[in-house]
Formats: C-alpha cells, structure tokens, sequence
C-alpha cells in the first residue's frame, strides 16, 4: 500500500480518481490547491504524488521545489495541455513523471506501480539513455554543451584539443569526434607517453626498412594509417619535448618523412590529442611547445569532471551494468538506492573509477541474483591523492597553497633544500627567498 | 486569429477538456462497477454524471464557436 497525495482544482475529478485509488488498494490524501498540498506535505510523507500542473494559486512545480532534497517521493505530473509534455521533461529529474489529461485508471495504476519497481525494469525494452554521436552519455547541461562543441567541430576540419581529468572519458570523446564527422578514413588512437624517445619517432611517422635496429621491415606510422580519418594522440604532453619540432612539422605541412627515409609523404588526418594537464599548467610547465599548442588546440575542448554532473550517474551506471550482463549473461539491476549511492560519492577517478567499481560489483555479486551488491563505502586507492587536492579551496590565496607546498615537500626530502627546490620546480636560490619571507629561515642555514 | 485570441482559444479548449477528463474518470468508475468491483449503483451515479458532463461539454463549445463568430462582437472593422 503507498500514501498518495492527490492535487487537483476539479473536486469532482479528486473524487472520482480517489475512489479509483482507494479501491487499487492505496490510501489517498487530496487537495485542491498548491497551500492545500504543502500543508500535507508538511504534516505526512507520500510514496507518490500525483500533481495537476495547472492548480488555482500557480503551477503544481512549484510543490515540487517543497520536497526535501533527496526525498524519495515519486511524483507524476497531470497535465491538460500535451505540449506542456516536453517542458516537464526538460525540468524533472528521474523520479518524476507525467500523464496526459484525460487520464484511465490505467495511467494512474501504471504511475503508482513503478514507485515499486526497479526504474530499471522497463530499461531492458528501451534503454533509459541515449549515445550522443554513438559513444557519448549524459543529459546534463555541461555535456548537452559539450555536445554542441562536438556537433560544431565535426563540420570543419579543425584540430581538436581535450582536456581533462583523468578518467573522463577523452578518448570516447575522441571516437564520438570522429563519428560525427562522417569521414572516410579511419580512426587510429595512440599514446604518446607509452613510447620511448627513440620508438615514438617511428610510432608517429613509420620507418623505412634497416632504419634502426630491429627495423626489419617498413611500417607506417599512425599518421599514415589515419589517412582521411581522425588521429587521436593521448597523453600528448608527455611527448618528449624534443620529438616536437618532428611533430610540428607534420602539423605545418602535412607530409611525413619515416624514420630512415627520404621521400614525403602526403598525409591527411584531423589530429585529436588530448592531456589531463590543464591549459594554464601546459603553458606554464614547459611540457608542450607554444607553437605546437596552438597546432593541436586549435579548438580546445574541456571535458567536465564526473562529480560536476552527478545526474549523468544513474545513467551511466545503467550503460555500464547493460554492457557487463550482455557480456556475462546475467540480469543485474539497479536499486534506486543504490543508484542515490554513486550519486553521493565524488568519483575522484571519474567516470574510469566508475565503470571499474560497477565491473567490481558485478563479480562480486551472485550471478543468479538480480541484485548487485555494492560495498558499504565507495573507496578508491587513489582518493588520498585527491584530499590533497581537494584541501585546495576556493578562497584560498596562491601565496598559502605555495607556502603549504613548500613545506610539504620540504617535510618528504627531510629537510634537503636543494633536493625540495627540484621537486618543486623552482631555482634554491628562489625556496630560500621564499623561506626567508615566511620568515623561517635560522642565519646558519 | 491573432496572438492574443489564440490565447484565449487555448484556455477555452482547456476548459472544454476538463469535463472530457472527468468522463473519462466516471468511465472507469462504471467499469469497475459492472465488474462488480464497486457497488452496481455507483455505475449509475457516474452515468448521470457522465450525461451531465457530455451536456456541459456542448454548451461551452457552442459557446466557443459564438466567441469567435465573425461581426458579434462590438469591435468594428
């Protein structure tokens, strides 16, 4: 049995649709108008709402802005008019739905039963979301942005910089790129900080036979192999800073020399990289010619964190439970509960840590059960590495985070000033200046 | 038409719906009775209100068409 509040101006409509639900076996409360409804709702706690959208003192939305933050009532919109269908839509998030006036005992049975069900049982006929360009997922406002930029670059033939933490998902932006820009050739992914100086020239370029060692025969590099497609080049600031000018060059003048030969060879491709580094961090660590920058971002695309669009989570987490039971076999489902769960963690690791903790939870859980089970606390390895980061916060002058630094890189290297100056960065004679403004500095130091 | 009675006509059809929900509401209510869920005599509760609703439904699009016939209002052209 659930609490059902029932608001509606038309009294005689309450008193009919009352005795509907009354008789499915629910307890109803009604009200004819938005004070009615918030006095109810100050007094009891409902499994379900049913809402006109049109009420005598405003709109039915705004009872919705009295539900506590997190409140598990479910509330299904009424509304007369079917184009007010689409606006609802926009505005609700997942516990909310709608039903178009006039209503069948159907409807009402239809909206009160799913508070019981999993939101997930009807996701096995249609999934509940949708890939943007074939590989991206998420509704909130940051990614319908992203998707535009996406939308926008795959029309030219730009160079395409991402940016982003770890774990956001800058190669799927990467091949959703590429999908959207409906051309020829393929799509070839390399890494660029998993190459040594020496093998990244080849990697890149190809080599002719006998050019090195071990060269023993010809190869094309990926350039070559991306010819009219998308070259996607991760990690592209741990490129050694020397095999820049090589790269450069391409980037100028879209021909490739292989290692070891002479002839140029044509080569046409738009070039995606992408750095986890941020762009001020870029400019300022030296990791990236000034010049090759503005080569590959010629359109820069920041990736937003995970934590910055939590409503994305249910859905991605339902994206990669539907992916593990295809591969598996199995029937796992989530629990609304379950799914506020993820919601509230912060996912350092991003979405990366989130499809690897949704793997875990799948081989944890009994492969005959519906049922996933999840840890009690959401734990990373790597976290600790993010309080560090977290620690930093808004408000906070540059001066107090260097001088935190400093000291805690001075307490790591015991004390050892030139060995803090390295790690830091800076010159020794710079850390001692520092030292000595924070007034911390003995005269026989 | 211009804007403002398109308006007009938008919350008229809104208006003339509500007693089509409300039918449709009795409906059920019928159906359950003959399916001996409720007592039979609701059924015929709800049918009369039904009738009372179907006539309300006419006189407020009769109504409608005499808000938008050419030349009754004061207005002149």
């Amino acid at each position: 049995m659930l609490t059902v509040l029932l608001v509606d101006d038309d009294t005689e409509f309450l008193d009919v649709a009352c005795t509907i639900i009354e008789f499915l076996g629910h307890e109803v409360l009604t009200a004819t108008n938005l004070e009615e409804a918030k006095d109810w709702l100050q007094k009891e706690t409902f499994d379900h709402i049913l809402l006109d959208f049109m009420l005598p003192d405003g709109s039915g939305l705004h009872l919705l802005e009295s539900l506590p933050d997190g409140s598990p009532t479910h509330v299904t919109l009424i509304t007369g008019h079917p184009s007010v269908k689409g606006i609802i839509k926009d505005l609700c998030g997942p516990k909310v739905d709608y039903l178009v006036k006039p209503i069948q005992r159907e409807d009402i049975e239809q909206a009160l039963s799913q508070k019981n069900k999993p939101r997930t049982a009807s996701a096995s006929k249609k999934p509940a979301f949708t890939k943007h360009f074939g590989h991206l997922i998420g509704e909130s406002a940051c990614m319908q942005e992203l998707y535009k930029l996406v939308g926008r670059v795959s029309k030219t033939q730009a160079n395409v910089m991402l940016l982003g933490e770890s774990g956001v998902g800058k190669e799927v932006v990467a091949a959703a790129i590429h999908a959207a820009s409906e051309c020829d050739g393929p799509y070839v992914a390399t890494n660029c900080g998993a190459f040594s100086k020496e093998l990244i020239g080849s990697e890149l370029f190809g080599h002719e036979k006998g050019a090195f060692t071990g060269a023993v025969g010809k190869k094309e590099g990926v350039f070559e192999q991306a010819e009219n497609g998308t070259l996607f080049l991760d990690e592209i600031t741990e490129m050694p800073i020397d095999m820049q000018p090589n790269l450069l060059r391409v980037l100028e003048n879209k021909v490739v020399i292989r290692v070891g030969g002479t002839k140029t060879i044509p080569v046409n491709c738009r070039v995606v990289s992408a750095t986890n580094r941020a762009m001020e961090e870029i400019a300022e660590s030296k990791v990236l010619r000034e010049d090759i920058y503005f080569r590959l971002a010629v359109f820069p695309i920041t990736i937003p964190p995970l934590r910055e669009r939590k409503e994305d989570i249910p859905m991605l987490a339902e994206f990669f439970i539907q992916q593990l039971n295809d591969e598996n076999g199995t029937q796992y489902q989530w629990q609304s509960g379950q799914l506020e769960q993820l919601c509230s963690y912060d996912w350092p690791g991003n979405v990366r840590e989130l499809r690897h903790f949704v793997h875990r939870a799948a081989i944890m859980s009994d492969p005959e059960s519906r049922e996933l089970e999840l840890p009690k606390t959401i734990e990373s390895p790597f976290a600790k590495k993010q309080n560090l980061s977290s620690g930093l916060k808004a408000g906070r002058t540059i001066e107090e985070v260097e001088k935190e630094l400093i000291y805690a890189t001075l307490e790591k290297v015991d004390g050892n000033k030139t060995t803090a100056a390295e790690m830091l960065g800076i010159s020794t004679k710079t850390l001692y200046n520092r030292l000595h403004a924070y007034g911390d500095l003995s005269d026989n130091d | 038409m211009n804007e403002q009675q398109f308006e007009q006509l938008q919350i008229d059809v809104h208006d003339a719906r509500r007693p089509l929900n409300r039918i449709t509401m009795q409906a059920e209510l019928i159906k359950m009775a003959l399916q001996g869920e409720i007592p039979a005599e609701k059924a015929l509760q709800a049918l009369d209100k039904v009738i009372a609703e179907c006539k309300s439904c006419s006189e407020s699009l009769s109504s409608l068409v005499d808000k938008f016939r050419p030349g009754t209002e004061e207005t002149t052209e």
